[in-house]
């Protein structure tokens, strides 16, 4: 038996409790598939349990490397759930459902623009005015004479239930800066890919074009008449609840993403900082509540914001999607009199009815909710957390005090449809949140959407959204004449936050690799030598070990040889350990989330595949684990490298690879540093210097331009002054004069370059000869030059970071003036 | 009354302000009682960008931006105004207040603008503690101008005047626990006390004309920036009282700007970019009868 087929049967069977009916998705009334699934190809209903245990598998794996994150309030960041059946609408199943969802939209819109302006509903006694005013959305910084916006809603998100004869009901209207977009096509990307035929076959709308529309909606929402309009996504940043979603979105549209203080105003209007040079923004998409988008008069304390902001939105310099004051229309307060308020505003008869819904300033609602209160979900108008964990009385009592500011909603009846849970599918509450944009003149839901399962009210895990096609030759989303807009990844320009990211990242990325070689080598010797601490082998295995002390400084003593394996795991596993492996990864997946719209999908397919390798050595206590997760390590970084150096060459990947060099650099001088300007005997040395070349993959180089024996003398020229070997200090040095002097701002004379130049100078001036002449036990020449390079790298950096990396200051409120006597 | 007022402010930084943004609320609104003849604000430095505008209550609210970097920040507005002796109709005053609510009161065109002004809002919450202050005045069937002029006589007896007892994030709780504060903690107390019992009032902020004690001379720059409250009265328009100086607002009275409180209208606000740790700040304001 297939799954679907048992669900079928299962779900066809009489119940015995008294559960109210519930449509279901998959399954008609008596038993036979919808005609949705009907038309799905026979390879959807022959699908078995193992089969879609792999596909959910497959699923984890996809979104592990693509990184795909969630982040509920409050908790952890955790990963993406996507449930491998799609929710499947036939097309005349979403008909009536899209009409209703465009008129919600345009009286949304309307309404909306009348609030923000003359106030005639409320006026008119359409709309109690409570509903409004006690609503901390409702903006009257923007609700004045001199802000005019005929369409301040360009994108909404409506989440809908299925009632048990199928019809949509609303729950809740999403206006202010609408998520889940980015998630949904995520979802449509990784389905497509885990089931293929089942995608193939099965006629529905691409979401694409809907994406070209939104990214042609928001170039055309430009004030003026400006040729080449720029808009941006202004995002609270990587911390968010949604910052994959933003993320996304922002690299699917092709606009950078950017953060408060990434953005300026000036002659009120808003620029965006690019090298020390500011850039006109036209057009920003928000996912930044309005209350924290302009601290000078919105919220004072908010560090998301742009002062300003507010001033160049009503000189009508910028245009704000969706307007600063959508955030009004997230409100169940409006519930009740949407049916009256499109009959007033848009003349017609409001098509897509609401979960019953109760506004409590209105005595008879209260009176209602009051006698029945366990069937309904009250909350504030502007659905703040107040309620949360109070007892009834408590709740009660809140009422009383300022009914006005409450609203209660039905538990609404969801449909279900089948989720898989082990080997089997289970029908399972299901929540829909469908995607509106406004197109030209009027507004055109995506074909497709967000699905929710639920559980306890909680969302715990997605479906894709399948709205199938009524003939084959049907244009996607119902849009054929739109244009396909190519995405020019050079024309992003970065502001400084985005370059210290990209900077950081070069510089873990290559930290991480090289620790990686270096722990790969100790464990070799360990291999061999753990039990003989007093051979050579041991000896060498003591200075390696010392050397990664030294970088990745840990509570384990390098001379005891019983704690090497905990050692090297801690190195690899410890992400509180500073310089370890694991620390490196997560500052550089940090790194990486705050550009994700600069970096390819296969960076984190990288990510994805190093942290399975640490996944199965916290899980593996045998030593050869070591060896081999740290192989794959290297190999998901090796992918990073490959991924990068793919990238457009522009100011971003010039920093990058400013960052990567920088860090070579640093790593090869404190390995020498450490290995070889101390004489230990010729046995132990020989190690060393085999170990040293294997570190720096420059083994096979060596014996190639060297032949024979390995001598300091020649280890040193390798390492340090030959100009064509990647691995050394000259040749990084060179690779970062040339990035450093690719930089806007670089003139061949700034700070940065100038400390490049005396290094360049120092090296020239040194041959590496008198370097390995021996006092005593050690190398003094080669340790002074050695010190001397490292600080000059250091002076470097400092002084690169200050010029190239600087951010904007943070913005402080002054004080409130004015508190005086009389 | 022709009333010169010279309203100065001056931020004073530790480090270099690179930049900074500014709204103020300085500008006398032109009223039927009310006529500006002359009215300017003076930045120093000079902003590279500066505009004014209409707000929601029909307020002028000024809008700069100084790029040059300073320590410190002079902002001067003067106005020259003329104004005359508030009246109101007797017989409107005289409605049991229960019926000033405008909740109840659709029959008047301006109520559903007044609702506004009925309701709680960030810094003006309503907290039983208020309503019942406010019930010991506003007893039922009491005249409205009688029971509000009754609330601010013992806001007046019972408050101390006193700098430094409360702070801008002091709540309405707060100032009746403390029994003490500035005109603008009277002010937003009055106006908990009138929401709570369904009234709409609206914070009012403007400057007074002082009066030098017997035999002194008035001393330049004493006087300060002022806070009183206004009243919806159906059909009659706002009945101005002043819980500082116990009295209605009469012809002395200057009035910049109104809304649902404080923040909504402050005389000036900003944000700065800056390396600077401490700022001081100095207010003078002169009012000076002409």
């Amino acid at each position: 038996m297939t799954v679907l087929r048992d669900y079928a049967s299962e779900v066809g069977q009489p119940t015995l409790d008294a559960a109210p009916p519930r449509y279901d998705e998959v399954v008609d009334a008596d038993g036979s598939l919808r005609p949705a699934w009907r038309s799905l190809a026979a390879s959807a209903l022959d699908l078995t349990g193992p089969q879609l245990r792999r596909v959910r598998r497959d699923i984890g794996r996809f979104l592990g490397d693509d990184g795909v994150t969630y982040r509920r309030p409050g908790e952890p960041r955790g990963p993406w759930r996507l449930d491998p059946l799609p929710l499947v609408l036939a097309p005349q199943d979403w008909a009536a459902l899209e009409v209703g969802l465009a008129q919600r939209a345009e009286l949304l819109n309307a309404l909306l623009v009348d609030l923000q302006g003359p106030r005639r509903v409320l006026a008119e006694g359409v709309l109690p005015p409570e509903v409004v005013y006690a609503h901390h959305g409702f903006l009257r910084v923007t609700a004045r004479p001199g802000t005019h916006d005929d369409r301040p809603l360009l994108l909404t998100a409506t989440d809908l239930a299925r009632g048990p004869s199928g019809d949509w009901f609303v729950v809740a209207d999403r206006t202010q800066a609408p998520s889940g977009l980015g998630y949904a096509l995520e979802n449509r990307h990784v389905i497509s890919r885990v089931l293929p035929e089942l995608y193939r076959d099965a006629g529905l709308h691409q979401v694409g074009p809907f994406l070209q529309a939104l990214r042609s909606t928001l170039m055309q929402a430009a004030p003026g008449d400006v040729a080449d309009p720029r808009v941006v996504v202004l995002t609270p940043g990587s911390s968010s609840e949604t910052a994959f979603d933003q993320a996304h979105l922002a690299s699917g549209l092709g606009f950078p993403l950017v953060q408060g203080n990434d953005l300026v105003v000036r002659d009120g209007a808003v620029w965006m900082r690019v090298f020390g040079r500011l850039e006109r923004v036209d057009v920003v998409l928000r996912r930044v509540d309005a209350a924290w988008s302009d601290p000078l008069e919105l919220r004072g304390d908010s560090q998301l914001g742009v002062p300003g902001l507010l001033e160049a939105v009503r000189r009508g310099s910028v245009r704000v999607v969706n307007g600063l004051g959508a955030g009004v229309l997230e409100n169940p307060g409006l519930l009740p009199f949407m049916s009256r308020l499109c009959e007033v505003l848009l003349d017609e008869p409001l098509r897509l009815p609401s979960v019953t819904t109760h506004w409590l300033g209105d005595p008879a609602a209260a009176a209602l909710v009051r006698e029945d209160l366990d069937a309904f979900t009250v909350r504030t108008i502007d659905r703040s957390a107040e309620l949360d964990g109070l007892d009834a009385d408590a709740v009660l009592a809140r009422i009383d005090a300022a009914p006005h500011r409450f609203a209660a909603q039905a538990l609404p009846t969801w449909s279900q449809a089948p989720r898989l849970e082990g080997e089997a599918v289970r029908p399972r509450s299901v929540a829909l949140r469908t995607f509106t944009l406004r197109y030209g003149s009027s507004y055109r839901p995506l074909l497709g959407g967000l699905a929710s399962v639920l559980e306890g009210g909680r969302s715990v895990s997605s479906k894709d959204v399948w709205v199938l096609k009524e003939s084959p030759d049907d244009p996607d989303q119902g849009l054929a004449e739109i244009m396909p807009v190519t995405r020019t990844g050079s024309e992003t320009p970065l502001v400084p936050r985005v370059l210290e990211d990209l900077y950081w990242f070069g510089r873990y990325a290559e930290r991480a690799e090289d620790t990686l070689r270096l722990l790969l080598v100790a464990h070799a010797l360990a291999e061999d030598y753990r039990g003989r601490p007093y051979s050579a082998g041991g000896v060498a295995l003591r200075v390696l070990r010392s050397a990664l002390q030294h970088l990745v400084p840990g509570p384990y003593d390098a001379t005891d040889g019983s704690a090497v394996d905990a050692d090297l795991r801690s190195v690899l596993l410890e992400v509180e350990r500073p310089g370890s492996v694991a620390q490196s990864f997560a500052a550089l997946r940090a790194a990486a989330e705050g550009v994700r719209d600069q970096l390819s999908v296969d960076v984190f397919r990288a990510f994805g595949a190093t942290e399975r390798a640490a996944a199965l050595l916290s899980t593996r206590d045998h030593s050869l684990q070591v060896t081999e997760s740290a192989e794959r390590m290297l190999t998901g970084l090796l992918a990073l490298h490959g991924a990068t150096a793919s990238m457009v060459h522009d100011d971003g990947w010039q920093v990058l690879e400013a960052g990567r060099s920088l860090e070579r650099c640093l790593q090869v001088v404190v390995l020498l540093r450490r290995a070889v300007t101390v004489r230990r005997g010729i046995d132990v040395d020989r190690l060393l210097h085999h170990g040293v070349l294997t570190a720096t993959e420059s083994a096979v180089t060596h014996r190639r331009r060297y032949r024979g024996f390995v001598r300091v003398a020649t280890l040193v020229e390798l390492l340090l002054a030959d100009p064509a070997n990647p691995r050394s200090l000259r040749f990084n040095l060179e690779a970062l004069r040339r990035h450093v002097a690719a930089l806007p701002g670089s003139t061949g004379s700034t700070r940065p370059e100038r400390l490049l130049d005396d290094l360049a100078e120092e090296l020239d001036r040194v041959d590496t000869v008198d370097l390995v002449p021996i006092e005593g036990e050690s190398r003094p020449n080669l340790e002074r030059h050695l010190d001397t390079v490292t600080v000059h790298l250091t002076r470097f950096a400092e002084a690169f970071e200050a010029m190239h990396l600087a951010g904007a200051p943070a913005p402080r409120a002054f004080g409130l003036a004015g508190r005086g006597r009389r | 009354m022709r009333l010169d007022v010279t309203h100065r402010t001056t931020y004073a930084y530790d480090d270099d302000v690179t930049g900074s943004y500014g709204i103020g609320y300085l500008t006398p609104r032109e009223l039927p009682w009310q006529r500006v003849e002359s009215h300017e604000v003076v930045i120093d430095p000079s902003p590279s960008d500066r505009s004014t505008d209409v707000d929601h209550f029909g307020n002028t609210s000024t809008y700069f931006q100084v790029e040059a970097p300073h320590r410190d920040l002079v902002v001067v507005a003067h106005s020259v105004v003329e104004t005359d002796e508030p009246r109101h109709d007797p017989a409107l005053l005289a409605v049991p207040w229960e019926q000033a609510r405008p909740s109840t009161r659709r029959d008047v065109p301006d109520a559903w603008q007044a609702l506004d002004l009925a309701l709680a809002s960030p810094s003006v919450d309503h907290p039983p503690s208020a309503h019942a202050y406010a019930a010991t005045s506003l007893r039922p069937g009491r005249p409205l101008g009688e029971a509000v002029l009754d609330l601010v006589h013992r806001v007046h007896e019972d408050f101390g005047y006193e700098q430094g007892a409360t702070t801008v994030t002091s709540t309405i709780d707060d100032v009746l626990e403390a029994r003490a504060g500035v005109c603008q903690d009277f002010a937003q107390l009055v106006l908990a006390c009138l929401r709570s019992h369904g009234l709409a009032a609206r914070y009012t902020s403007g400057y007074l004309a002082t009066e030098p004690a017997p035999g002194k001379e008035r001393v330049v720059g004493a006087d300060a920036t002022h806070a009183w409250v206004g009243v919806w009265v159906p059909g009659g328009g706002w009945f101005a009282v002043d819980p500082t100086n116990d009295q209605a607002a009469n012809e002395r009275y200057v009035t910049v700007a109104w809304g649902r409180e404080y923040a909504d209208v402050p005389p000036l606000k900003g944000v700065i970019f800056t390396e600077a740790s401490t700022s001081t700040l100095d207010v003078a304001v002169d009012v000076v009868p002409v």
